[in-house]
């Protein structure tokens, strides 16, 4: 399957709170970034780690303003996230 | 639910303790410990996703309260008896509480 | 807090018990958990580190090789990201004037420890993990690095399979050092990010 994004991309991340393994920080649900780079195909964690086999997925470098993810701060924050936690989003963070 | 590992972002926690010279392992049990998780993923007993999963569902306290090796073998244990490998009284050294 | 390493002979105990009780289960045995530790220690080192770190600074060729694709440029020194269970994908971020890089897994304890080998105590707290993705200008601070103002702070989550490590800025006045001489300067903290170098 086709990678969905490409470097410069905004996407807003789930918003959702598993009660199992993942990898999407909490601190980064829910909030607008942009695609930096591909780093990458693996089955989502969160199937590994329930015993699924999954099927590999897009894995991107994605980085937030400090301000965006806290409310407050002059840095920038890269997270690497897979496909599955992503939607597309516009500059305001809206969908497109 | 977010779990106890999600740390990334909270406040409270207190200043970084650096520790000059620190060795690879800070006793013997601790390099057993890493080599026996890595034994046991290569033998599919469990992967590398189940074993952070058994790590994060400690429990909070005993989390914050144990140090990163006791973390791993927590894991391990808990996957040894899910995974029906052994039991939690098999798991205990002889005369000692198998919950402890 | 974690890193203490307290209950320290019954915890022994139990691991032995353990061990034992996997070797008699045909699960592990143990020549394999001897070997399993030795080359452990013997894998990676920052030395590794220093040493891209230190070619990186003397070849502009190289250092964008390195940006681009970190896992084959490491080949060319003889490296590689294979020593752990599989082979993992390396990311490498050069410090620059206007921007300083630094890496933290916050979920767990993410890092390149077939290259640079395990990663010290305080990069798996919970206190570094939770405080420099809020507040990396202070965390950095606290480690005796002063960032300008100006400097943008870039914070680096290992949280999915890549892993990290920061190429530091090379130093004023060492304009015709030796690559190895270079190499000397680099530090563990530095190619973290929590370090100038």
């Amino acid at each position: 399957m086709a990678d969905r994004f490409a470097p410069g991309d905004v996407v807003r991340t789930s918003t959702a709170d598993p009660v199992w393994h993942t990898r999407l920080p909490r601190y980064a649900r829910g909030a607008v970034g942009r695609v930096v780079e591909l780093a990458g195909h693996h089955p989502l964690a969160d199937d590994r780690a329930r015993g699924r086999p999954g099927t590999a997925q897009a894995v991107y470098h994605v980085r937030f303003a400090a301000a965006d993810l806290f409310g407050d701060g002059e840095h920038d924050v890269t997270v690497e996230l897979w496909e599955d936690y992503l939607e597309p989003a516009d500059e305001q963070g809206g969908t497109p | 639910m977010s779990r106890i590992n999600d740390v990334g972002g909270m406040v409270g926690f207190p200043a970084i303790a650096e520790e000059p010279d620190e060795p690879a392992f800070h006793a013997d049990w601790e390099a057993h410990v890493l080599a026996l998780n890595a034994a046991l993923i290569r033998r599919g007993v469990y992967n590398l996703d189940e074993f952070r999963d058994a790590i994060e569902r400690m429990e909070p306290a005993a989390y914050l309260s144990s140090s990163y090796y006791e973390k791993w073998f927590t894991a391990i244990t808990t996957l040894l008896v899910e995974k029906g490998v052994a039991t939690p009284e098999e798991l205990a050294v002889p005369g000692t509480d198998p919950g402890g | 807090m974690s890193g203490d390493h307290h209950g320290s002979s019954a915890i022994s105990e139990r691991v032995r018990h353990v061990e034992a009780l996997l070797e008699a289960r045909g699960l592990v045995d143990e020549g394999e958990i001897d070997r399993s530790i030795d080359d452990f220690l013997a894998g990676g080192s920052p030395v590794n580190g220093a040493r891209i770190t230190a070619r990186a600074w003397v070849d502009p060729g190289f250092r964008d090789r390195l940006l681009a694709d970190a896992n084959a440029a490491i080949r060319e020194l003889g490296l590689s990201m294979a020593g752990g269970l599989q082979e993992q994908r390396l990311k490498v971020v050069a410090n620059t004037e206007d921007e300083h890089n630094v890496v933290v897994c916050t979920l767990c304890s993410c890092y390149p420890i077939a290259l640079l080998g395990p990663s010290p105590s305080w990069y798996k707290s919970e206190a570094y993990r939770s405080r420099v993705v809020r507040d990396p200008r202070g965390v950095l601070a606290e480690f005796g690095l002063e960032l300008p103002a100006g400097t943008r702070i870039s914070v680096w989550d290992a949280s999915a399979e890549s892993r990290y490590m920061v190429v530091p800025r090379r130093p004023e006045g060492t304009d015709g050092r030796p690559e190895e001489a270079l190499a000397a300067l680099v530090t563990r903290n530095g190619l973290i990010g929590t370090a100038a170098v």
